[in-house]
């Protein structure tokens, strides 16, 4: 393979694995240590290092860039400016344009949030970098970088290639891949790297900023999801979750109803759960929602329709109303508190 | 006052995400017979065009990229009340990914004049989100991305917007010329009126410009795409044990033995 592709990309300068670390207000997003994870893996297969790219004000006095490296970073790049809190598009993507023209990365990862789609959509261009959006597969096959995502609402898995650019950029939903356990022992190098973006050249201006407790739900071990069945009674759900020690979380009609908050939703365009416990409570079963909950460990669906393409999907079904059928299983299992782990 | 500002509106034409239906005997998607129609995202993409034409004056065009018949989503637009329509549209275009088409958009909005450019927040079809942000990088414009409210501010050449967020919300203010990807559902999209309807698929006929119109035939098309699809494989259903069970007590006692 000629080393100057025909994009005039010398992609043989290109090495190692960067990951977008996203964080507000010191809180690092959850994502970016699943990425980071993964990333350990992909740095280890191409031989290359991992590189973590932390952004923000202050940030190199945070526990930060120390956190990277117990999560697998080799390297951490810090920008430590003002200008970078908090996040906006302009200031990120000029600088995200300049360490990668200066250090040439072969493979960057993103998070597949409003925040990381946003950056990842703006830098793509400026970096003439392939970017492949919500994948849920990484993978190096015969020496060879591909990015799997879902294509015609999830039945199909379109793999993607990037051949003659630099760097191969990719968004991945929160809860696709496992976050590694840190591991305070590691080693890794703290960077400062020059910022090259003054406040007077931004387009955009912060006014306010409101952030309430974010709900988690990729995290949770029981996952009790509602539909349009619920129309619009989440209480019974919010009961049995709690119960099980569990989260709510919903299918985007729900969202869309205004039912509870886009936080919670799961699908193609929410976000992907895998909990031991999913059960689908007044969920038809839509393919885009399926997607989000596939890898769930055991499914169970509530549904007055026999037909919902959810009980094809689910391990175990009822056909019924949920208001019915969720306030038997919190009986149940107020009745066999043994039956509940602790 | 202000002299209006030239607002451009981005739509797609996608195949119709209800009629895409999977093959019982093949578990395949066959999606052969869906309509084209309009993005859905798009509508609220319009529908927050022609609000804040209300407010401070101006014009809306509509813009798509497609085949020739894509003038269909142009018609719907101007039936919503869009002034003009601009269709790109040229073989060159075929196999661009996301890079060249936010590209020849950018050039198109530029070419137009634009103070503020809409789309949806994501396509039906392709759901990357990816254009908005790319049409903003292309030409070196602020971008504001899952918006649920604007606030124009012509006095300070402004356009200011409440975006979703994880966990909440921000409120940004940015400069003109700016890109806005409308978060989907945000709006209640206006229905197309009697007369602009009668209009758009009459005497409407939308500007079509090709590549070299745009002066970017060299920079589109599949050849430039940095991505490429290498494969396409069917994604194999989780295997599910399919057991419905009769009562709620069963039930239970199912879930019991793996949580």
């Amino acid at each position: 393979m000629a080393a100057t592709s025909d994009s005039g990309v010398d992609i043989e300068e290109y090495d190692d694995v960067w990951v977008f670390v996203e964080q507000h207000d010191g809180e690092v997003a959850s994502v970016t240590w699943e990425l980071l994870s993964k990333g350990r893996d992909l740095a280890d297969e191409r031989g290359e290092d991992l590189v973590a790219l932390v952004m923000g004000e202050d940030v190199a006095e945070t526990d930060i860039p120390q956190q990277c490296i117990a999560r697998g970073a080799d390297r951490v790049l810090v920008a430590d400016d003002p200008v970078f809190e908090p996040y906006r598009s302009d200031p990120y993507g000029e600088q995200f344009r300049h360490l990668v023209e200066t250090r040439k990365p072969a493979v960057a990862l993103i998070g597949g949030t409003h925040t990381g789609r946003d950056f990842a959509g703006r830098v793509a261009v400026p970096t003439h970098a392939g970017l492949t959006a919500d994948c849920t597969e990484l993978e190096m096959e015969d020496g060879r970088y591909e990015m799997r995502r879902p294509a015609f609402g999830g039945d199909a898995l379109a793999t993607i290639i990037c051949p003659e650019h630099r760097p191969q950029m990719s968004t991945v939903r929160p809860g696709v891949f496992p976050a590694a356990e840190p591991d305070e022992d590691r080693d890794g190098e703290l960077e400062d790297v020059e910022v090259v973006v003054d406040e007077s050249e931004t387009m955009t201006e912060v006014l306010d900023r409101e952030v309430g407790d974010v709900a988690d739900i990729t995290d949770a071990d029981v996952v009790v999801a509602g539909g349009m069945g619920t129309e619009g009674d989440f209480e019974p759900l919010w009961e049995l979750a709690d119960l099980l020690d569990g989260e709510v979380a919903a299918s985007r009609d729900a969202v869309e109803e205004g039912w509870i908050e886009p936080a919670r939703q799961v699908g193609q365009t929410g976000k992907t759960v895998r909990p031991k416990l999913y059960i689908a409570a007044g969920i038809s079963g839509a393919i885009q929602h399926l997607e989000g909950m596939d890898d769930s460990e055991t499914v169970v669906a509530i549904n007055t329709d026999p037909n919902a393409p959810i009980f094809d999907n689910a391990d175990y079904g009822i056909v019924g109303d949920l208001h019915e059928v969720v306030p038997e299983l919190i009986e149940y299992f107020e009745e066999h508190e043994e039956a509940i782990p602790a | 006052m202000t002299d209006g500002w030239n607002i451009v509106v981005c739509v797609k034409q996608v195949p119709d995400a209800d009629d895409v239906s999977i093959d019982p005997e093949t578990g395949r998607l066959n999606r052969s017979d869906a309509e084209a129609v309009m993005n859905a995202p798009d509508y609220n993409a319009v529908e927050a065009a022609l609000e804040l034409r209300d407010e401070v004056g101006g014009t809306v065009t509509a813009l798509s990229m497609g085949p020739p018949n894509a003038d269909a989503v142009l018609r719907m637009a101007v039936g919503m009340g869009a002034d003009d329509g601009v269709l790109l549209s040229d073989p060159a275009f075929g196999g661009s990914d996301t890079w060249p088409t936010s590209l020849a958009l950018a050039r198109a909005v530029d070419e137009l004049d634009a103070d503020v450019v809409f789309g949806g927040e994501e396509t039906t079809d392709s759901s990357t989100g990816q254009v908005p942000p790319g049409i903003a990088a292309h030409n070196g414009w602020a971008q504001l991305t899952y918006v649920e409210e604007l606030e124009a501010r012509p006095d300070e050449k402004r356009l200011a917007a409440r975006r979703d967020i994880e966990g909440g919300y921000e409120r940004v203010a940015a400069d003109l010329p700016v890109v806005v990807a409308m978060g989907f559902g945000e709006n209640d999209p206006r229905p197309a009126g009697l007369h602009r309807k009668i209009y758009a698929e009459t005497d409407f006929e939308p500007e079509t410009w090709t590549a070299e119109d745009l002066g970017v035939e060299d920079e589109v098309g599949l050849a430039v795409s940095p991505t490429q699809v290498g494969g396409m494989d069917t994604a194999d259903p989780v295997p599910r044990e399919q057991e419905v069970v009769e009562d709620s007590e069963e039930l239970a006692e199912q879930i019991a033995e793996v949580i």
